[in-house]
């Protein structure tokens, strides 16, 4: 039972177009930076399957970005996000892969990123109307539930190991 | 309270005396703790936001940053006006407000997920006709969004709402019949009724390929949904005259599930086939993705 409200079906209140292909992921992307404690300065963001396929067109990158600067899914500016990830100094690149061997979903990403000393470096899936899952941190599998209508900093302050967690980019 | 299939749906709301869209307001507070006016007011605002999505898409002409939308609701609006529509007023107007939300969709303006985005239009589609043409009120669209809910949310424990995972059947099938059982308990229909609405709905959209041209929310989708409100309205008209669904709704929502999983990669939002891959389809992905670099 992935579903659990009737909010995670009537929802979220998004910018367009894709509630799986966007607003899921901006919520990864918030998770991040909530789990750094503000925007990271280095991201390296891996896009699986059919978010490789077809991530332009739904504003993917954008909705990556627009989450890790600390964007909800209905914020406007994630249109801008590409723009405004560079006037942050968020530095990223972009890599696509097929599959991903963590997790079976085509809606997959794994980023890596970097604020100060803090890195993490956390898989997500999106798995349809806005509901999406982190499956795992730092190699650790876990299973954590995105859902819109949540605050997911106070679902991030319950990972305080992975926000503490001090290590170079390497290491992960 | 739990509710995993709608066979149990029926059973809770015999047992509770209550329609579905109550019975989705009793689990949503026990499950969330919340109260129920908070979960009201919440859903309230997700109706406040479809009706600008609507309001805001039918008179924008522009066309989405891809270049290949935009435009038709305002066209839609003008006909239906002018009188001539041959579907009649319901679905007439769900069509024209579908077209607007999903033009909205397409432009990254802010719409509310029904189940997701991609079939965003055809929910607020029905219900706005229906406020536009029998005066439905507000506060009775707000309960036919816990009604919708309710049947989505069992439609997605039991199968999917992603194109992605599941194929346009997941999507604007499942869009469509959540669309259908809401027309259905508005309408004052039985949960029976309500549930048959959903599973015809639901059949005539089996099999749906996702095939969206140069991977874009637009083509086909934005038509997709257009075409859904009036199978919205088919569906609830035949359950509202008492016509059942030979295939219980479960076993409905079962088979799209297997569907889906039998469906090849190439059919599921990677834009590698269908309409995606007509010569049309990939010359328009061409000159996007020429223009962008
Ligand atoms: S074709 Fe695919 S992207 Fe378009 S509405 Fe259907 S499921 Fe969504």
């Amino acid at each position: 039972m992935e579903f659990q409200s009737c909010f995670d079906i009537i929802g979220p209140i998004m910018v367009g177009p894709s509630s799986s292909h966007t607003a899921g992921v901006v919520s990864i992307g918030r998770f991040i930076h909530e789990l750094l404690g503000g925007c990271p300065k280095e991201a390296n963001i891996i896009f699986y399957d059919s978010f490789a396929q077809t991530y332009q067109g739904h504003g993917t990158d954008k909705a990556l970005l627009g989450g890790l600067l600390g964007m909800d899914t209905d914020d406007p500016r994630i249109k801008y996000a590409l723009e405004l990830a560079y006037g942050q100094g968020l530095d990223y690149t972009l890599n696509f892969e097929d599959n991903c061997a963590h997790f079976e979903h085509p809606n997959t990403t794994i980023v890596t990123a970097r604020r100060g000393e803090n890195v993490v470096k956390v898989g997500g899936a999106s798995l349809g109307g806005g509901l999406s899952k982190v499956f795992i941190i730092d190699g650790k599998t876990v299973d954590i539930r995105l859902s819109t209508g949540e605050d997911l900093s106070v679902i991030a302050k319950k990972y305080p190991q992975y926000r503490m967690r001090k290590v170079l980019m390497g290491d992960v | 309270m739990e509710i995993q299939s709608m066979k149990e749906l029926i059973e809770a709301c015999e047992s509770e005396q209550k329609t579905i869209g109550e019975i989705m307001l009793m689990m949503e507070a026990e499950k969330s703790g919340r109260n129920k006016e908070t979960i009201i007011s919440m859903m309230e605002e997700r109706l406040i936001k479809m009706k600008e999505a609507v309001d805001n898409g039918k008179k924008d002409t522009s066309a989405a940053p891809s270049g290949i939308s935009g435009g038709d609701a305002v066209k839609m609006s003008e006909y239906e006006r002018s009188g001539k529509s041959l579907t009649g007023d319901y679905i007439s107007n769900a069509m024209t407000f579908s077209l607007a939300t999903s033009e909205s969709n397409a432009r990254m303006g802010v719409i509310v997920a029904t189940p997701t985005a991609g079939a965003a239009g055809i929910l607020p589609g029905v219900l706005f006709s229906l406020h536009k043409n029998d005066g439905t009120f507000y506060k009775d669209l707000v309960m036919g969004l816990f009604t919708a809910s309710m049947l989505g949310y069992v439609i997605a424990n039991r199968s999917f709402i992603s194109g992605a995972a599941g194929g346009c059947q997941a999507e604007v099938g499942s869009a469509t019949a959540m669309a259908a059982g809401t027309i259905v308990e508005l309408k004052g229909g039985t949960p029976k009724q309500v549930v048959h609405a959903t599973a015809i709905a639901m059949k005539s959209l089996l099999g749906l390929v996702c095939d969206p041209v140069a991977g874009l929310v637009e083509v086909p989708c934005i038509k997709r949904n257009v075409i859904g409100t009036s199978i919205a309205f088919a569906a609830a008209d035949l359950a509202l005259a008492g016509v059942e669904s030979r295939i219980p709704c479960d076993e409905v929502i079962e088979a799209m599930y297997k569907i889906g999983k039998e469906m090849p990669r190439t059919l599921r939002e990677t834009a590698l086939g269908g309409l995606a891959m007509t010569e049309t389809g990939k010359r328009v992905k061409e000159e996007l993705f020429c223009r962008k670099t």
